[in-house]
């Protein structure tokens, strides 16, 4: 398990996760996805012309929050916001990266808010998805 | 860039509302979400850790939640909205095991750019009458 990451110890403009964490989107992860999820998208049974199987976009919330899990604050985080743009759905087969960067540190009554920016590309570089999330960072001793 | 405010498209208004998602929640899902979704935070799975928190009890992972509001837009305008969709949402309160969840969204605006038209659309997510999760997307019509 890693160490907890301090809030003190972000900067803001620094990146967050360094190398980019990869995912591999698998048959069993997409399938799973959608049965957790409910999700009877009648597009996500159709295989594509090209042969592929594409998987739900807010899979995105999966990919990336596994990439930042790999660096994680104390316990008691919140996740309070959550902006995403899906230029495309991930498809079974490819591995994704999803880099992140420390867009600004704030404090409001009393909590530490994290917001970083995310974007996931593919293993040929195509953009998949960005985002900004927002947490409130856990506090040691909380 | 000039933008021009539309009051319809192609049979779409501002004003339409987008078709209503509810869907129970119990343990047996939050449990599902967390092995496909890899978060085994013990708040969302483990009833005698959860007590401890000040939920009292186990609460759905938000992002459980974000997937309805996926489903939702998704079967309302799949292509718009996977293929270049955008969403900017807030979590208010915590989903129970036990709870429905209803997804509810409107047509707030039909702005027309270079780019194409756009739906602008608010969206919310509410157990009974409380609200828990807020926000907008915007996908091509």
């Amino acid at each position: 398990m890693n160490e907890y990451v301090a809030y003190e110890s972000l900067v803001e403009g620094a990146d967050f996760l360094q190398p980019a964490p990869a995912f591999e989107v698998t048959q069993e992860r997409v399938e799973s996805y959608i049965q957790a999820t409910g999700d009877q998208t009648k597009q996500l049974e159709n295989t594509l012309v090209s042969g592929e199987r594409i998987a739900p976009p807010m899979l995105a919330a999966v990919y990336v929050i596994e990439a930042l899990r790999t660096r994680v604050g104390p316990p008691g985080g919140i996740h309070a916001k959550q902006k995403f743009k899906f230029y495309r759905p991930a498809k079974i087969g490819e591995t994704l990266f999803t880099k992140a960067k420390v867009l600004s540190l704030y404090e409001k009554k009393g909590r530490q808010y994290v917001e970083m920016s995310t974007e996931t590309k593919n293993q040929t570089g195509e953009l998949i998805s960005t985002g900004i999330i927002t947490r409130i960072w856990g506090k040691v001793d909380e | 860039m000039s933008e021009r405010a539309l009051k319809y498209w192609e049979g779409l208004s501002v004003g339409d509302v987008l078709p209503e998602l509810c869907q129970q929640v119990d343990q047996t899902m939050i449990n599902a979400y967390a092995d496909a979704s890899g978060d085994i935070n013990p708040l969302h799975i483990d009833p005698e850790f959860a007590k401890t928190t000040i939920f009292g009890k186990t609460i759905a992972h938000g992002l459980l939640t974000l997937a309805f509001v996926s489903r939702v837009l998704s079967h309302w305008n799949w292509h718009g909205w996977a293929y270049g969709g955008e969403l900017d949402i807030a979590f208010l309160g915590p989903v129970y095991p036990g709870n429905e969840v209803r997804v509810s969204g409107e047509v707030t605006a039909i702005i027309q750019s270079e780019l194409g038209v756009f739906a602008h659309c608010e969206l919310a997510c509410s157990c009974d009458d409380k609200v828990v999760l807020k926000g907008k997307a915007v996908c091509q019509i």
